[in-house]
């Protein structure tokens, strides 16, 4: 286990050029130079920023432009050598830097720190075509994690990205069979560690990150509420603060959606940005692990909805969270030690990581 | 009519419909940001009103098959009126699907009418 590593975390919009290239482009162009093992590419379903401008994939004017999340990780030193490089070209967007413990090859027992034992974030890079006894891996895996007990898990497609420091990425006339995938789990920190052998084993070449993560709510029931963190380090670095929302299939909010409810409530009141994602594979709680089924009219995975801000003004949002999640969901409070914004007017935060 | 001269006006006055539905279309739909697809409504409402006001009224047939079939034809749309209802059913939003499809239905035939006894007025 290497215990350095960092996740480098960029959410912008899908239309973001550098230049006459696209800015996804040039951000894995980045990563690609710079070897990074894992990226991906991931295009939001509905989200909103620093502009408060709408974009949802679910009306059709206003699905130009979706948000995009691309996620890097590696060691704190390959991170940090193509940071600056990924950082000068993100215009309007949002960097954050996190801490994350990485796994990889043949993984043994493993014993969690002290911090991680409570609640962990396990995250598998893998491939969409890798495949495990006639199955798709990411599907085995999740199947693996569902029996095991493991709160949740959701397998996100990529569109681009790295795996093993190689770029894959997806074509319109192509089966895209490659392209990078990427599995969150979020579980009791023993029953990950304890299953964390098999899951390795289960995909080829496997990488597998752990992050300290904090479970606030589930199914409506307050477990523990968001821990109110320090506004900066020791040295006066800027911490903040990251809410997910896992809303899985039966996930509502009155009569609806949990993830609509959300971003349609947070951008009401102001909050600086906010992305749901959707995934292609999961469960969560007791259900059954499930994906899109060409039969199925309605959509049976989950969404997880991301909002990075500093910890004073979350309290604020925890407030709305914590009030449309009063059915279902799992909510869940990371520290994010690095954070970057730029948008109209505004810019805020920096990329040195904070010590907590 | 017919010939390079109608193709040109069709595909003139059909890009201007597609750019004055986009605007109205995404205007209502961040002002308004709910699940219910309200943009696309309030297009599809007001071009039937529109095209039952050019029919009824004494227009040239070149005219209203221009403004109809070119204007109209690209400022209102069927796919997304279904598309969207499609992903409304995706996220089991039943009830604003069904309203969706029945107050389309309903109040766009309700204002062709309106607007084809206007325009016979007029």
């Amino acid at each position: 286990m290497n215990e350095d590593c960092l996740k480098l975390t960029t959410y912008f919009g899908e239309h973001q050029r550098v230049g006459r290239e696209l800015l996804s482009d040039a951000l894995h162009d980045v990563y690609q130079r710079h070897g990074l093992e894992a990226a991906v590419l991931l295009r939001g379903t509905e989200g909103f920023g620093l502009r408060h401008t709408l974009h949802t994939q679910r009306l059709l004017t206003l699905s130009e432009d979706l948000p995009l999340v691309s996620v890097a990780v590696d060691t704190r030193e390959k991170v940090e050598g193509a940071l600056p490089e990924a950082a000068a070209i993100v215009g309007k967007g949002l960097v954050t830097l996190e801490r994350a413990r990485m796994l990889t090859g043949r993984v043994g027992p493993v014993t969690l720190p002290q911090e991680l034992a409570e609640a962990t974030k396990l995250t598998v890079y893998c491939g969409r075509a890798e495949r495990s006894d006639g199955a798709p891996a990411y599907q085995a895996l999740i199947r693996l994690l569902h029996d095991r007990g493991i709160a949740g898990a959701t397998a996100f497609l990529g569109v681009d990205g790295m795996r093993h420091g190689a770029r894959r990425r997806a074509r319109f006339f192509s089966r895209n069979e490659d392209v990078p995938l990427m599995i969150v789990s979020v579980g009791d920190g023993e029953a990950i560690a304890a299953v964390l052998p098999e899951v390795a084993a289960l995909v080829p070449r496997p990488l597998l990150t752990l992050e300290r993560v904090q479970v606030c709510k589930r199914d409506g029931v307050v477990l523990s509420e968001p821990r109110a963190l320090p506004e900066t380090d020791d040295a006066g670095l800027a911490v903040w603060q990251k809410l997910m929302v896992y809303a899985g299939e039966q996930a509502r909010h009155g009569r609806h959606s949990l993830y609509i409810a959300l971003i349609r409530r947070l951008r009401e009141e102001g909050a600086a940005g906010a992305t749901a994602l959707r995934g292609i594979w999961g469960y969560s709680g007791d259900h059954e692990p499930r994906g899109e089924t060409l039969l199925s009219p309605r959509r049976t995975v989950p969404v997880v909805t991301v909002l990075v801000d500093r910890p004073e003004r979350m309290r604020r949002w925890w407030r709305i969270v914590d009030e449309l999640t009063d059915e279902a969901g799992l909510v869940t409070s990371e520290l994010v030690p690095a954070f970057r914004a730029v948008g109209p007017e505004l810019s805020s935060g920096g990329l040195d990581l904070a010590a907590t | 009519m017919s010939g390079p001269a109608s193709w040109i006006g069709l595909a003139l006055l059909g890009g201007a419909g597609a750019v004055a539905r986009f605007a109205l279309d995404s205007r209502v739909g961040r002002r308004t940001a709910t699940a219910f697809p309200l943009g696309t409504f309030v297009v599809n409402v007001s071009g039937s009103f529109a095209l039952g006001v050019l029919s009824a009224a004494a227009l040239g047939s070149t005219t209203l098959f221009l403004l109809g079939t070119g204007l109209l034809g690209s400022y209102t749309t069927f796919s997304t009126w279904m598309f969207e209802s499609e992903q409304l059913l995706g996220d089991r939003e039943y009830v604003l699907a069904g309203a969706n499809l029945v107050l389309g239905a309903v109040a766009g035939l309700a204002l062709a009418f309106a607007g084809w006894k206007l325009g016979g007025a007029l």
